[in-house]
């Protein structure tokens, strides 16, 4: 074939246009990842770890715990099951945030490009992204009235969704409501009445979305075989209309009501109750042992033995908390524990510095939290883990550091973590 | 009978030494009154929630009047006085100065103050701090520093508690320097340093 020089022209353009284009959009990428990257260590490592795993020094005391980047698997998609995100996917939950978790919306904190471009550097953590994602098509949906919301109760009752959700869709009733994820992490089900803590946000669509692709790495399956498309919509608006009113929407009589059925629920449950407070007031901190990279070490949450150098008092390290009997709290009795959480003595009598063990805030907690605190102490897996006696440094340098700090009026001592000291986990 | 005075002077000079020296190895360390009374002090000088008008306010604030007070905020966030902690100035700030690798943190001001405290910040400004660590301008802060990993397990209800009890601090201008970059830390091991006693909060002159 004889190509006339115009043809030839312009089909040496079209090549070199797409060539140049082609280039363009590879270097675009390629740039996009040391930018990307400059974000990343800036604002995710804290949580996500430098590495993607999702294993930064914040993300051992994180229910639930930050994802890791590098196996592809996010329960956050518009895309078929088993499928990576879309790029609009994981702009989407950068921006707004994940609700009910601790990964904040950065809409309005960083500049559009840089969440793409940290988008295109997390992609790149995982070989997963290299298969295209694959979209669904969502029709219009089922818009919210009484019928489609009975129709979504049948749903729900049918594709048995209270098995985890429970038959009020707060865990009641529920087979069980505590699972393992695939990275063998702590996991509950969600508790449909507070869609304020909806992950991926709460409008029927989300929710739609949810069922239909389900949430990689938890037990949340897909229901696109099972369900048609017509009952998914349906089962969205059933769960839309469970949400309750949140005290912050609440007047007076209702907060009392409110927190007075808390009270009553933490009565009948102790051990979740204290659990709850075991993890907010900040115990699992100092008293499970982490390694070089500040993560707990693995199965030795509240086990003891992180030590805490205060100078110039000595090295203290913290006590084993979990139920073993010879090394942890299994011979204290409830009065000794509460004890040493209230006043600040020990089992033997002696006492506890002032600080870092904030006694004094702890002995303002109600004699109910402290019960519930035991109980849930109690219900720890044993743990062997001795760990010694706090030292003392020399006597002379010991006296020199308190009459500095009490009698001349010197600064109270320095604080730092100085390593492992327990039998278990030891540096 | 002169030699006697010089041994009796000796030996009165060490009982005296040897006394001064068991009276600074018994008595608590940091400060001289019994430490479970100085720290149910400083939790009790939260303020009450009586006169909060609202009486929806006023039941949330008293939730999270407890939070606060069992949680130990003032721990970090009290004024310095010339004798320790100064709880006229409630959660006003500037006590602690912690140096670690990712930068220099002090103590913020939690008091209703429009010029230097939370009056600044939006409800949801407030609620990204204790669940994520976030600050609007984009910075992060170290778990380690202020523990909002942990704080990042309450409930959304029991923050929004919080928040509300914070809005109703007496305000108290006290400016508190902002987080400045890090500065490597040379003690093999630390993972943090903290530091006390003074205020580190830029005094109104």
């Amino acid at each position: 074939m004889n190509l006339t020089h115009e043809r030839r022209f312009v089909f040496t353009m079209a090549a070199a246009g797409c060539l140049a284009g082609f280039l363009w959009t590879a270097r675009a990428t390629v740039e996009a990842q040391p930018r990307g990257k400059a974000v990343y260590d800036a604002r995710c490592v804290e949580c996500h770890g430098s590495t993607g795993k999702g294993d930064g020094p914040s993300a051992s005391y994180l229910v639930p715990r930050p994802r890791d980047f590098t196996t592809g698997k996010y329960k956050i998609r518009s895309t078929e099951s088993g499928s990576v995100p879309s790029d609009e996917d994981l702009i989407g939950s950068v921006r707004r945030g994940l609700y009910g978790t601790a990964m904040p919306g950065w809409d309005r904190i960083l500049p559009d490009g840089d969440i793409t471009d940290v988008v295109q550097y997390v992609k790149s953590l995982s070989p997963q992204f290299a298969v295209a994602p694959k979209s669904v098509a969502i029709g219009p949906g089922v818009s919210s009235s009484p019928t489609s919301v009975a129709r979504g109760q049948q749903a729900y009752e049918k594709l048995q969704c209270g098995k985890c959700h429970g038959t009020d869709g707060r865990g009641t009733a529920a087979v069980a409501t505590m699972f393992e994820d695939d990275w063998r992490q702590p996991l509950r089900s969600a508790d449909l009445t507070e869609p304020w803590t909806f992950h991926g946000g709460a409008t029927s669509r989300d929710i739609f979305l949810r069922f239909r692709v389900g949430m990689t790495g938890t037990p949340m399956p897909s229901f696109a075989d099972a369900a048609s498309e017509a009952d998914m919509w349906d089962l969205s608006n059933y769960v839309v209309s469970l949400a309750r009113k949140p005290v912050w929407s609440m007047d007076a009589d209702e907060i009392q009501q409110f927190y007075a059925r808390q009270g009553a629920q933490a009565k009948a449950d102790p051990v979740t109750r204290g659990a709850y407070l075991v993890d907010t007031l900040g115990c699992v901190q100092c008293h499970s042992p982490v390694d070089e990279n500040k993560r707990v070490l693995p199965g030795m949450k509240l086990a003891g033995g992180l030590l805490l150098r205060i100078e110039p008092f000595g090295d203290f390290p913290t006590g084993n908390l979990t139920s073993d009997k010879a090394t942890g709290l299994g011979n204290w009795s409830n009065d000794e524990i509460t004890r040493v959480i209230t006043k600040g003595i020990r089992r033997d009598g002696t006492r506890l510095l002032p600080y870092p063990m904030d006694y004094g805030s702890y002995s303002t907690l109600t004699p109910e939290d402290l019960n519930a605190i035991v109980a849930y102490l109690r219900t720890l897996p044993a743990v062997s883990n001795k760990v010694p006696a706090p030292t003392r440094p020399f006597l002379p340098v010991y006296l020199w550091g308190k009459f500095k700090m009490l009698i001349l009026g010197g600064d109270p001592p320095m604080v730092f973590f100085a390593g492992n000291a327990g039998t278990k986990g030891a540096q | 009978m002169k030699t006697f005075f010089k041994w009796a002077l000796a030996v009165l000079l060490v009982v005296a030494i040897c006394g001064f020296g068991a009276f600074l190895y018994f008595i608590p360390p940091f400060f001289i009154t019994p430490p479970e009374e100085f720290g149910k002090a400083m939790a009790d000088a939260a303020p009450g929630v009586a006169d909060i008008a609202d009486p929806a306010e006023g039941a949330i604030a008293a939730r999270g009047r407890y939070i606060v007070m069992t949680t130990g905020c003032i721990g970090c966030h009290a004024t310095n006085g010339a004798q320790g902690p100064d709880l006229t100035k409630y959660m006003a700030g500037g006590g602690l100065k912690f140096q670690t690798a990712h930068g220099t943190f002090v103590s913020r001001n939690l008091t209703a103050d429009k010029e230097t405290g939370l009056a600044r910040r939006t409800d949801e400004e407030v609620k990204r701090v204790l669940r994520s660590g976030t600050f609007t301008d984009g910075h992060v802060v170290p778990g380690t520093v202020m523990p909002w990993p942990v704080f990042s397990n309450w409930t959304e209800e029991d923050r929004h508690a919080v928040v509300i009890y914070l809005r109703h601090l007496k305000p108290i201008a006290h400016q508190i320097p902002e987080p400045a970059p890090g500065n490597a830390i040379t003690i093999p091991g630390a993972i943090e340093q903290d530091y006390a006693g003074k205020d580190y909060g830029i005094t109104a002159k």
